[in-house]
């Protein structure tokens, strides 16, 4: 018996038709979920997903599936907290096991800057809405005996510690696959094999796709792409300011599930949880240089594994089992870009830089108001591609889990 | 006398030859369980947990005395082991030209040929206890002994790993008493009684046992134990009694090294580069050993709509577990394929082929270095404690805060700032170039003066502030904020390609020494320093007998000279200062210090009071962008443009009751309205200070006096202290 055997969910896979209502490009979370909520809450089910591979076969399928709100700016507490209390509810609604488990997440500091930074973290998350405290030492003792205080010999010693107990994970090709499902059962086609080749264009409008199956025609197009979103923009004229950068993961053997938090240490540059398998699962900062490369990297384990072992010393006799790869798509201000582009008949949904999985209930759920409304929703206003032009970008790296 | 290890608190004997797996199956032992033994590192058949290591391949292991042997609980995952400290094996760099991995016939083949060719060769087998655990860019090979890590670096990597045998896919596989052809054959050599003996397909050469006919349809067995191998002839099912079952199913390429290398210098000789045939599709039982996936769970999901290979593996798991795939691929192949989706290409192979810890895989690593200034020991030998501040070890506190706050406004103290960046600019273009990198001017600052820049991106957004100075031969001398200087130093050689200049970058060669407080220059005097420059300049001077180039400027707001010195002076330095600075109650300042001292001044830190996207106006410093200077400069487009925008914040000063801290909240009548950047209670003026973000309200109006932590906070402006800046040009 295998307990984690996918048992429920069932894909009907639908096929391409030569018009649609809403064409989405990527069938990742973001884009799955953007068909989910349009057939779900709006009704509108003339939809497609085109997927270039397998759904849920690029960053959706590679994160670390950190669930969290722990934000530094109010726009994207709020956001992100929409999407907390969506993911709490995604297992009730789609009657689908998606291994959600609250966890709570412990950012640790190790420098004076650092604990300032998470005590202020504290501050505006309570002023909106989430939970997170700011622990001292014995507290996190308390939370994960197993982190040594003392890292690396009293080098880096644990000053202090962020922590939002709320934060969860859910396991992540499940969430794609329930979001997958049920906007199939309301005759979405999702569209795997199908490569966006061209945009077609009428004018300054964007009005349907050029696929390698052939064109399709839609007065809406959104592109829910994650890591070739530049270059699919291209093909509408725009440039976007997005740079797409490698992160790197690990996950050990299986082990007795004992080790509760979400573990992080942005000092050190890692974080690490315990999946419901029992494997550590560790994440990394993104790799500095661009790229579209998923090849692995050596020395991003090497390092890591350093790190973390004086970080969490039972770590060091456990056997790495496999790395991988994902690319993110990184804005400026580390917060998404969403809603409508210069361009009339083409939408956007990226940004997701590291932090994309958390938001595809909530992102979904937004891109599909403002598609069946025509109106942007407030909760994603700020997230406009239009904020950089007006200088009011939404600054918030410390936030990303990454640097 | 036969040695021995521990297998659970029994002694087992080994001999020459021996693999753990090969003594405990002589024992009658079998580590997990059952299931067909390879006996080459194939199968999860044999893992079992060694000296604390779990998920260790026991056929893999060479057996010695003390080694300690537990199998894995039968009903959940291994435990979480106890802390050992850190450990880490040591790291062997190689450099060749050919690594082949394989030394079976082809690749001893390839070895042979490249050496022949005059190319240095570098080889692994895992028969050599050399388990190599991936192919990364480079090429390089990384491989895992049980001493060490072996990391080699070449141009050209041969896979030779040879091919695996099929294991088998139907009910009872997961029997004790099968075994591959590979396995017998080793068992035997080593003396390992296998009792009756039936054959499933060609058996090895010499092996002594009976041939059953036809196909494999199931085992059979008695308390887990094999009693009867079943096949299907055309007369029907045959059941033949027997203790071992030895299989010969086919074999199925090694190939995970070469897909992982793919796109690399990577060749791929013998069993190993063969065609991946699949095996008929198994209509029954476990295929995937490590997760426990069988056939009937295959079915499950394709009915369901799973019919990608990268699906069916990530709905049913197989191909996850410590085999990684090398028994499961080519049923989840045939099993697609017999289904109708065609036969795709194996899932994605990623590193690591074979498993190691997290504590061999930091082999080789060290913390990241963090520079120390000349002066950390002296910080140290003051009972400073240190923290890492913007790239460096700093002093935090020498212990007593007040003190050091006190020294400074009141008699004299002195402070390390060697980690500033620091860089001579000079050349042809030097103050062209300048004028370009700068928003405010630069060809009016005079020989032997300074002026505070801030830089700016193409954005118009603060990124860095420092000093620049115009020295008498005509050069600039440049300094940039600690945490920034790398920045800032590739920001300046980027742009500087364009310019006839020359940049030298002296951070690491100089170290400084700021000398603050209202008795500074008596302390100078007292080194020997008679005339020094007058505010906002700079002159060579020897201070104490070490030569100096002093810098009047003043960050903490008292009279100051910051002292640029080389390195190698700079303990002599600080040391003479102290000792000289006696008789006026000398005590030098950590970093906690000396931001309370700036924030009186209301002296931005960058990073820490500005944002990514703090423009000049926002941080209410437009008098450092001079935007109608004659020429043009990096950002002025962009500051033209936002400053048409509304403004949306601004950077301010508040004057609190209480003390309050960093990242306390601004609320006006009940709204957010911003937060505390940087907060200290000022001992000289007796209240508490905060600079902080205030934004504007809905009605595009700054509010006035706000709330912090519940009370009310009074919009001030700074300077909190000394205004008017007379302390600092006395």
């Amino acid at each position: 018996m295998n307990e984690f055997l996918e048992r429920k969910v069932r894909l009907t896979w639908g096929e391409q038709k030569p018009t649609y209502d809403v064409v989405i490009i990527g069938g990742g979370g973001h884009g799955l979920s953007t068909a989910y909520h349009l057939a779900t809450r709006h009704g509108i089910t003339n939809v497609a997903v085109l997927e270039r591979k397998y759904i849920g076969g690029g960053n959706s399928g590679r994160n670390t599936t950190v669930i969290r709100s722990n934000y530094g700016v109010p726009e994207s507490i709020r956001f992100y907290q929409r999407s907390v209390e969506l993911y709490q509810r995604l297992e009730e609604e789609t009657d689908r096991w998606i291994m959600h488990k609250q966890k709570g997440i412990l950012w640790t500091v190790h420098t004076e800057a650092g604990l300032r930074q998470e005590r202020a973290r504290s501050f505006i998350n309570q002023a909106n809405g989430v939970n997170t405290e700011f622990l001292t030492p014995e507290e996190i003792t308390e939370i994960a005996p197993e982190i040594d205080l003392n890292v690396g010999g009293g080098k880096y010693p644990v000053l202090g510690a962020s922590y939002q107990a709320a934060a969860s994970t859910a396991r992540h090709d499940r969430v794609n696959w329930a979001l997958a499902e049920g906007a199939m059962r309301h005759g979405v086609d999702v569209l795997q094999r199908t490569e966006v080749i061209d945009l077609i264009r009428d004018g300054d409008r964007v009005v349907g796709v050029r696929t390698n199956h052939g064109d399709i025609s839609a007065p809406v197009v959104v592109s829910a792409v994650g890591g070739h979103v530049t270059r699919i923009m291209d093909m509408a004229g725009l440039r976007i300011p997005i740079r797409t950068h490698p992160l790197q993961a690990f996950v050990t053997n299986h082990y007795e599930r004992k080790f509760d938090p979400i573990a992080s240490s942005l000092d050190l540059g890692f974080y690490v949880s315990q999946t419901a398998r029992g494997e550590m699962l560790a994440g990394a900062h993104i790799d500095q240089q661009p790229s579209y490369s998923y090849r692995s990297g050596h020395h991003f384990l090497s390092s890591i594994a350093h790190n973390i072992q004086m970080f969490l010393p039972f770590m060091r006799d456990l056997r790495i089992l496999r790395q991988w790869t994902g690319i993110c798509d990184m804005s400026p201000d580390y917060t998404p870009i969403m809603g409508r582009t210069p361009v009339d008949g083409l939408l956007i949904t990226t940004g997701w830089g590291t932090w994309g999985f958390k938001a595809i209930p909530a992102g979904g759920e937004a891109m599909a108001e403002l598609i069946a409304t025509g109106r942007t929703p407030e909760l994603i206003a700020p997230f406009s591609l239009d904020r950089f032009r007006n200088d009011r970008t939404l600054a918030d790296r410390s936030s990303s889990g990454t640097h | 006398m036969s040695q021995m290890f521990d297998f659970a608190g029994t002694d087992v004997a080994f001999i020459d030859g021996d693999s753990v797996l090969t003594a405990l199956v002589r024992a009658g032992i079998y580590p997990a369980g059952g299931g067909a033994l390879c006996c080459e590192g194939d199968c999860p058949h044999c893992v079992a947990t060694i000296d604390g290591i779990s998920y260790v391949r026991t056929c893999q292991t060479a057996p010695h005395e003390n080694l300690k042997v537990q199998p894995h609980p039968i009903d959940d995952y291994p435990p979480l082991p106890p802390d050992r400290g850190y450990g880490a094996p040591p790291i062997e760099y190689r450099q060749c030209d050919v690594v082949v991995i394989g030394q079976g016939e082809s690749g001893r083949e390839a070895s042979d040929r490249a050496t022949t060719s005059g190319r240095m060769v570098e080889s692994f087998d895992a028969n050599r206890g050399e388990e190599v655990i991936g192919i990364y860019d480079g090429p390089m090979v990384i491989a895992r002994t049980p001493e060490r890590i072996i990391h080699v670096d070449c141009e050209e990597i041969v896979v030779a790993t040879g091919a695996a045998e099929l294991q088998p896919a139907c009910p009872g596989n997961d029997l004790v008493g099968i075994v591959t052809g590979r396995a017998a054959l080793r068992l035997v050599a080593q003396g390992v009684g296998l009792g009756v003996t039936v054959a499933v397909g060609k058996p090895p050469n010499d092996l002594d046992c009976e041939v059953v006919e036809g196909t494999l349809v199931r085992f059979e067995g008695v308390d887990g134990r094999l009693a009867a191998v079943v096949t299907r002839t055309e007369s029907g099912e045959e059941r033949t009694p027997c203790d071992t079952a030895v299989l010969n199913l086919g074999i199925y390429p090694r190939d995970g090294l070469a897909r992982m290398g793919n796109g690399l210098a990577v060749s791929v000789v013998g069993d190993a580069g063969r065609d991946a045939t699949v095996p008929p599709c198994p209509s029954e039982g476990v295929i995937c050993p490590c997760n426990n996936v069988d056939v009937d769970d295959l079915q499950a999901v394709w009915d369901r709509g799973f019919h990608e290979i990268e699906l069916v593996k990530r709905a049913t798991l197989a191909g996850t577990g410590t085999c990684q795939g090398m028994a499961c691929m080519p049923y989840l192949r045939s099993f697609l394929a017999d289904r109708g989706a065609a036969l795709q290409p194996p899932f994605t192979a990623r590193p690591v082929a074979r498993q190691l810890t997290i504590g061999e895989m930091s082999a080789g690593e060290y913390d990241r270095p963090v520079p120390r200034t000349p002066l950390h020991g002296e910080h140290l030998a003051l009972g400073a404690t240190m923290d890492r501040i913007g790239g460096w070890w700093r002093p935090w506190t020498y212990g007593e805060l007040g003190a050091e706050y006190e020294a400074v406004r009141e008699r004299v103290s002195i402070g390390d700032v060697s980690t500033l960046g620091k860089m001579i600019v000079s050349g042809p273009d030097a103050e062209s170039f300048l004028e370009y990198i700068y928003p405010t001017n630069i060809s009016t600052i005079e020989s032997g003066r300074s002026r505070y820049v801030l830089m700016l991106n193409e954005r118009g957004y603060v990124f860095d502030d420092g000093l620049v100075s115009r020295e008498a031969d005509g050069t600039f001398s440049l300094t940039f904020t600690s945490g920034g200087a790398s920045h800032a130093e590739m920001w300046m050689r980027d742009w500087g390609s364009k310019y006839d200049v020359r940049m030298l970058n002296q951070s690491m060669s100089l170290a400084a020494i700021n000398v603050t407080g209202p008795l500074a220059k008596e302390l100078l005097a007292k080194a020997g320093v008679v005339d020094p420059p007058p505010y906002m300049g700079h002159a060579d001077v020897q201070v104490a007998g070490v030569p100096c180039k002093v810098f009047r400027l003043s960050f903490t707001g008292e009279l100051s000279f910051e002292l640029h010195h080389a390195i190698d002076r700079s303990v002599e330095l600080w040391r003479s200062l102290l000792d000289l600075g006696g008789e006026f109650g000398i005590y030098p300042h950590g970093l906690e210090a000396l931001q309370l001292l700036r924030l009186e001044k209301g002296h931005i830190l960058v990073g820490i009071d500005t944002d990514f996207d703090s423009t000049p106006r926002r941080i209410q410093h437009e008098w450092a962008c001079k935007i109608d200077k004659p020429t043009d400069f990096l950002g002025r487009p962009s500051v033209v443009r936002t400053n048409e925008i509304p403004l949306d914040r601004l950077l301010v000063g508040f004057r609190t009751e209480r003390p309050t801290v960093d990242g306390a909240l601004l609320y006006s009548n009940g709204e957010y309205c911003g937060y505390v950047t940087s907060a200290g209670w000022s001992p000289t003026l007796g209240h508490g200070i905060s600079m902080a973000w205030l934004y504007h309200g809905s009605d595009g109006q700054l509010p006035g006096d706000v709330e912090i932590d519940g009370t009310t906070a009074t919009r001030v402006p700074m300077p909190f202290y000394d205004p008017e800046g007379v302390k600092a040009r006395a």
